[in-house]
């Protein structure tokens, strides 16, 4: 089953000159894999994903997510639908550096507000352990390394167990060994909860162990 | 029930925000509270001001009076002589006629049946010279019936010194403005002479002071029985110049005022017209108070705009990542409105704490004013009314203020902000 259909997705920047990023792509990703889309840099990878995550909604072509045509809906229905199914784990990690790290976890959960705040609570205090970040849990976010950040925005990403976690170089300031954790998670997280994952990675060892590679060159699809 | 939760989600990230910026959270509220202590104080005091002017003016006014005038006359005898030619007459002088009310004594009973009326009294005034040795004061003295004036200006209750009692019985006695004896140095039981505008004297005898607290009538006016001042004029028991009516609604003043110079032929005026200047110094008054307030409120609500857009430009990837974590618009316009709203409800109750307890200070506070010689302190207002509008007035602005910047936040796209 595709959770995700893209078909022939353009994307121009008009400023300060046109400029056509994405020259027409049709792809489509089944449910519970693991996807990385690579390409070097400037390929527009973080342009697609920022479409397909729905935030970006200036393009022309036509993005299924779930079955559900995204072009179109107003931004009160986007933002829900990015609550309930998208999870996005940024390229630079954005935290709210005025909140603690289990609350910035919890956001999305309490929005969501599906369960009691203290069993969102839980469930964040319990990804941040999967990240092994909670003994960070209480501090503000600012005061947080790099590295920890990005964990943490990744435990953020994942608190609504969404169809599809988005991530942008989300193992980008990790070491080899956080990196590997994050990895093991995610295909853990995709192989026993088919929840998709979609990640954008400069690292080839990242991308070769996922299921497919989506790979960007001159604004088209080069193979896949 | 979703609503309610993401109200109070916004809530919490609203005052996290407002702690993490505690310093320009506090100075916007203080800013607010220091606009509403102002209004409450200026309002209260000015109003009070207003007020206390114009329970004294008002005693001492009565709703109608009817007089004669001196006019000129209309129409020239040469209009008769000639009357389809123009004619212009240079340097016209006054008729020689007397300043009294014709037929006044019949009005007067007329009047006292009537059921708009409350109380009447008829009186004599005229101009005179105050003489004691070698000073020499020009003022007035007012003829009348003790009982009537007092019915309509509680004459009894103002005076200070001696009584009125001997007044109708005892010739030439008066009852003395107590600005009028300090100019002349004199006391009850005194004795000095007066001189009408025809040079005649008479000897007098001060059997009282009244003070009424207006300046006018205190420095230069004196009561006398209406016998007393027609005997200074030399003219007849029926001679009276002015008719004075409380009315039991005051409201009615002009239009019987209007009525009765129809009737008699007489010229009358009523509260309103006699106080048109205070009544519209009051209006003024009120406007520069309200005026003042309103700008200081205006500037501490841009106070609060400029602290909520500064805050927002701030908040900016804070607000693009709300977005991408499935916030919506609304969320993010909740989240800064209800900053605005909480520092313009802690400011405004602060400030209407303030400014009632700076109105109360004042209004303890010991004064002593030459102008309103009745006064012992300043007169403050305390009407609900101020707080009410004064409240309104702070939360109205700062929603206002706060309005515009939240909807720019709830407008910001998250992915300009993401891409960096
Ligand atoms: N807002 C914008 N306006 C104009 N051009 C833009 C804008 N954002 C991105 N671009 C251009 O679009 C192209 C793709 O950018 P994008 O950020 O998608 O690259 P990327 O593949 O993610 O690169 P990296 O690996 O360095 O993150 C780049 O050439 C970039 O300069
Ligand atoms: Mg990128």
């Amino acid at each position: 089953m595709n959770i995700l259909e893209a078909k022939d997705i353009h994307k121009y920047f008009r400023e300060p000159t046109e400029f056509h990023v994405l020259k027409g792509l049709t792809f489509h990703i089944e449910k519970g894999k693991f996807i990385s889309i690579t390409g070097k840099s400037g390929s527009g990878k973080s342009t697609l994903l920022y479409l397909l995550s729905t935030m970006d909604t200036d393009f022309e072509g036509s993005i299924k997510i779930n079955g559900e045509e995204m072009r179109g809906k107003s931004n009160r229905w986007l933002a829900d639908f990015r609550n309930h199914h998208i999870g996005f784990v940024f390229q630079f990690h954005f935290l709210l550096p005025e909140f603690s790290a289990l609350r910035n976890v919890m956001l999305p959960g309490l929005k969501r507000a599906q369960q009691p705040p203290d069993e969102v609570e839980h469930k964040a205090y319990e990804l941040l352990k999967l990240l092994d970040v909670e003994d960070q849990a209480k501090k503000r976010a600012v005061l947080l390394s790099g590295g920890q950040q990005q964990r943490v925005a990744i435990a953020r990403a994942l608190i609504n167990d969404p169809l599809i976690v988005m991530g942008d170089e989300p193992t980008g300031n990790l070491d080899s060994r956080n990196s590997a954790i994050v990895f093991d998670l995610f295909s853990q997280l995709a192989a026993e909860r088919g929840q998709t994952m979609l990640m954008v990675t400069h690292d080839d060892e990242f991308a070769e162990k996922s299921d497919h590679i989506i790979h960007l060159a001159d604004g088209r699809i080069d193979k896949q | 029930m979703k609503i309610a939760k993401d109200f109070k989600l916004a809530a919490s990230i609203a005052f996290t925000h407002m702690r993490a910026k505690l310093k320009q959270t506090i100075i916007a509220t203080v800013g607010v509270a220091f606009g509403i202590t102002v209004f409450i104080f200026m309002v209260s005091v000015m109003e009070g001001t207003n007020e206390f002017t114009e329970d004294v003016v008002f005693e001492q006014s009565p709703h109608l009076r009817l007089y004669n005038e001196i006019a000129l006359a209309e129409h020239s005898i040469l209009d008769r002589a000639a009357p389809s030619a123009w004619n212009v007459v240079h340097h016209q002088k006054p008729k020689d006629i007397l300043p009294n009310l014709k037929d006044g004594i019949r009005a007067v009973e007329e009047l006292g049946k009537d059921h708009r009326v409350l109380a009447i009294s008829a009186s004599v005034s005229t101009q005179l010279f105050y003489r004691l040795g070698s000073a020499s004061v020009n003022g007035r003295v007012l003829g009348i019936n003790f009982e009537n004036e007092d019915a309509l200006f509680a004459l009894g209750s103002k005076i200070v010194e001696g009584g009125h009692e001997k007044l109708a019985t005892q010739p030439n006695s008066l009852l003395m403005g107590v600005g009028l004896a300090r100019k002349l140095n004199v006391a009850t039981g005194d004795k000095l002479s007066v001189t009408t505008e025809k040079g005649d004297n008479f000897q007098v005898t001060i059997i009282g002071l009244f003070k009424t607290g207006l300046t006018d009538i205190d420095n230069q006016q004196s009561y006398a029985s209406l016998k007393t001042v027609q005997r200074f004029l030399g003219v007849p028991a029926s001679y009276i110049t002015d008719i004075k009516v409380k009315l039991h609604d005051k409201e009615l003043a002009p239009e019987i005022v209007e009525e009765l110079e129809n009737r008699y032929q007489y010229s009358g005026s009523d509260w309103k017209k006699d106080n048109s200047a205070l009544l519209e110094g009051n209006v003024l008054r009120n406007m520069i108070t309200y005026g003042v307030a309103s700008t200081i409120l205006l500037v501490a609500g841009f106070g609060i705009f400029n602290i909520l857009t500064m805050m927002i430009y701030e908040k900016m990837k804070d607000i693009a990542i709300l977005k991408a974590t499935g916030f919506s618009d609304t969320d993010v316009r909740w989240v800064f409105l209800i900053q605005a709203i909480v520092i313009g409800f802690i400011g405004a109750v602060m400030g209407l704490i303030f400014g009632f307890l700076l109105a109360y200070a004042t209004s303890r506070m010991p004064f002593e004013s030459d102008v309103m010689i009745t006064m012992d302190h300043l007169p403050v207002s305390f009407k609900p009314i101020y707080y009410i509008s004064g409240f309104t007035f702070g939360i109205l602005t700062t929603i206002l203020a706060g309005y515009m910047p939240s909807r720019h936040a709830a407008k910001v796209d998250p992915i300009t902000i993401l891409r960096g």
